[in-house]
């Protein structure tokens, strides 16, 4: 009776346990996870300045391409004011426009 | 009298042209300008850049930046007239009033979104200097994200 007691008792542990890591897999998911927030609303950028390209840069992956915002994590606004600054830039030959 | 606008041009000459054909262009520029009742605000040489990719087989150019206000008119005919002009590679005009305007607004519009906010606190509208201070602090993930990556490095 009391050794069912203690299987129990360790079941139920591990049960409660296990919903903890669930609870802190939706959030870190064991590895270090960043929180998706857009840079231009953190730094309070209302311009995205096309000649500026150290502001570009980070959203221009290798091979050239504009980083989708699923993965930046930028917001929707600041997504085509982005988008329009990196063709400009592309055309004056600030930024390529591929690289391989 | 026709809309001013604001409008940004940039061109990129050769790199080994000379200072005073770079002066010409200039005068070529402003000439166009002053013809239709325009105005350059600011002009600014950048130098020498590389370029990102060849252009007319040129791997470097001399950037040259102006901030134009004038009618649509200017636009097109500054547009035209540097197409055809041999020692400029490539040139491109933006106009930026609007978007500027656009940018200032949103700026106002924040700006007193936070003194309100500030002000229902019961803090004055602006931040103080050692508010200002702390806030430059306040992105702790830079340093958890450089501590991990030593960490990886120190691993291998």
């Amino acid at each position: 009776m009391s050794d069912e007691r203690d299987g129990r008792g360790g079941g139920r542990g591990r049960d409660s346990k296990d919903g903890k890591d669930g609870k802190d897999g939706k959030g870190r998911r064991g590895f270090f996870r960043r929180k998706r927030v857009c840079k231009f609303c953190v730094d309070k950028i209302d311009y995205v300045n096309y000649k500026d390209v150290k502001l570009l840069a980070p959203f221009i992956p290798e091979r050239g391409k504009i980083q989708p915002r699923r993965i930046s994590g930028v917001c929707a606004t600041h997504q085509r004011a982005l988008q329009t600054a990196i063709k400009r830039a592309r055309q004056i030959a600030l930024i390529p426009y591929t690289t391989d | 009298m026709s809309q001013v606008r604001q409008y940004e041009l940039i061109y990129i000459t050769p790199p080994e042209t000379p200072e005073d054909a770079l002066g010409e262009l200039h005068q070529q520029v402003e000439k166009v300008v002053h013809q239709f009742g325009g105005n350059i605000e600011k002009s600014e040489n950048w130098g020498r850049r590389k370029l990102a990719y060849e252009i007319a087989r040129h791997r470097e150019g001399v950037y040259v930046f102006d901030v134009i206000n004038g009618p649509a008119a200017l636009n097109a005919e500054l547009d035209r007239r540097l197409r055809v002009v041999d020692t400029v590679i490539r040139h491109m005009i933006v106009r930026v009033d609007e978007e500027l305007s656009v940018a200032e607004r949103a700026r106002v519009r924040r700006k007193t979104a936070m003194a309100a906010r500030r002000v229902k606190r019961g803090l004055p509208p602006e931040p103080t200097e050692a508010e200002k201070r702390r806030d430059h602090d306040d992105d702790d993930m830079d340093g958890l994200e450089q501590g991990f990556r030593g960490g990886r490095d120190g691993d291998r």
